[in-house]
């Protein structure tokens, strides 16, 4: 097998999108049953794990209460051509989860997204839609502390820029 | 940050000293870290940051650096280079390093003897090359060119196997000195890495060291992980092994004057665990285990 075949079929095994045949080389069946493999797919998903976790604690955090982490870490490795320069992955992670089912998780990546882009220097400035009240929800994921009580119910926004001593506020859009 | 010694200052009984990774952000860790090291290994990938929609090396990191004068060497040690892709390099990691070498002065560079993309599509890990001639003669005429390019010592890192060997035409070691002794590059053997192999797959350490022609090997790297379902793996998180040291040592003692550096490498995500003072104590430890 040349190196571009055997380069290709290895990628297709760690991204669970090549099906092994019964005329496939001896040597990708071999890694194809190994435990190594599994093993090496947990690796990935650690590495991301420590990354996220540091880099978008916020939507990491929530994602953790919700129980959803493994389950959306491992999706996002899936569907996502995650660059080995971690600058970039935070991004593209946020960006995957900005139109979540979810209205909380969509309003907490937005949200960090868009602080990332101007704690970056970005001159910009974002405005986040809420459908509660965000502030309590912002001070629990930052300080990785419970709710306290259900944040309230009802139409929102941040407003997310450089401009503004704290790089954001908060408005009840009425 | 001011200097107080020289790397020129500084001898050791076995002509050997000690780096570590320094990744940025970090001032209090470096100020601790400088008395103890004689080079600090740079990874571009981790001091890029996006700046319109583009990567690009972190001015702020960069001015760290800048101001390190002459208290250390530094070294860059890359990541996504990619060097073992059929289809190419990634250009991306080569801009960055245009970069950097214009701006601070680089002792050698050096990468992983491995691939992280295919086709464009990024693993998400690193493999190991097969040892076939194909791969030789491929990665021969990429080494080449980087060293016409940057006119600096290039080295290759023995990685990780992290899922079974493949039929080969060399050895490990065979691989790894027909590479060098064609390119006249030089060598890293991470010894932790060695160690991982050892375990995960049985790989046999000494009769890789008897066959390893030492003569190219120029930096020595240690880390430590931890073992996940009975493997050990390559994540950089931990204090050293005594027996990571001792392999280390042995390694050095079949070296005499080649070896340079021994580089204590952790990821910066492990340094809130570790700790500052775990990692100043993990340097002194090393110094005194390699320097003395």
């Amino acid at each position: 097998m040349d190196l571009a075949s055997q380069q290709r079929k290895l990628l297709g095994l760690f991204k669970s999108t090549y099906q092994i045949h019964a005329d496939d080389d001896e040597y990708i069946q071999t890694v194809a049953q190994s435990k190594h493999l599994q093993e090496a797919k947990t690796n990935i998903f650690l590495w991301r794990v420590y990354v996220l976790e540091r880099t978008c604690a916020l939507t990491f955090r929530l994602l953790k209460r919700l129980n959803l982490l493994e389950k959306t870490i491992s999706a996002f490795i899936m569907e996502c051509n995650i660059s080995p320069f971690r600058e970039t992955q935070a991004p593209a992670f946020l960006e995957s989860l900005s139109n979540h089912d979810d209205r909380l998780i969509a309003s907490v990546s937005q949200f960090e997204l868009a602080l990332l882009k101007i704690k970056q220097g970005d001159p910009g400035s974002y405005v986040v839609p809420w459908t509660v009240e965000p502030s309590a929800v912002l001070y629990s994921l930052a300080n990785d502390i419970p709710l306290k009580e259900k944040a309230p119910e009802g139409a929102y926004k941040t407003v997310i820029s450089g401009d503004f001593p704290f790089d954001f506020v908060v408005r009840n859009v009425d | 940050m001011a200097a107080t010694a020289t790397y020129a200052d500084r001898q050791t009984k076995t002509g050997v000293v000690i780096g570590a990774t320094y990744e940025g952000r970090d001032p209090a860790l470096l100020e601790r870290m400088l008395p103890l090291v004689d080079y600090i290994e740079v990874t571009l990938e981790t001091i890029s940051e996006m700046e319109d929609g583009e990567l690009r090396l972190s001015d702020s990191v960069m001015g760290e650096l800048k101001n390190l004068g002459n208290a250390v060497q530094t070294i860059v040690h890359g990541v996504s280079l990619s060097i073992g892709s059929h289809e190419g390099w990634s250009p991306m990691y080569l801009r960055l390093l245009d970069d950097f070498v214009e701006q601070v002065d680089v002792a050698w560079h050096s990468e992983h003897l491995g691939y992280t993309k295919v086709d464009g599509q990024h693993l998400g890990i690193m493999l190991a090359m097969p040892r076939t001639e194909e791969a030789l003669d491929m990665l021969c005429k990429r080494v080449n060119a980087i060293q016409e390019r940057y006119r600096l010592p290039f080295l290759l890192e023995n990685i990780v196997h992290v899922v079974p060997d493949c039929p080969a035409d060399y050895s490990d070691a065979a691989f790894l000195n027909a590479l060098a002794d064609r390119t006249g590059c030089g060598l890293i053997l991470d010894v932790y890495n060695l160690e991982c192999d050892a375990h995960n797959h049985g790989f046999d350490i000494s009769a890789f060291l008897n066959e390893l022609q030492f003569a190219h090997v120029r930096e020595l790297h240690v880390a430590c992980g931890v073992e996940h379902n009975g493997l050990l793996l390559d994540v950089h998180s931990q204090r050293t092994r005594s027996s990571t040291v001792e392999l280390a040592q042995r390694v050095i003692r079949r070296s005499p004057g080649g070896i340079k550096v021994v580089v204590y490498e952790f990821m910066p995500e492990a340094i809130p665990g570790l700790g500052h003072t775990a990692i100043a104590e993990e340097l002194a430890r090393l110094r005194e285990a390699f320097t003395d």
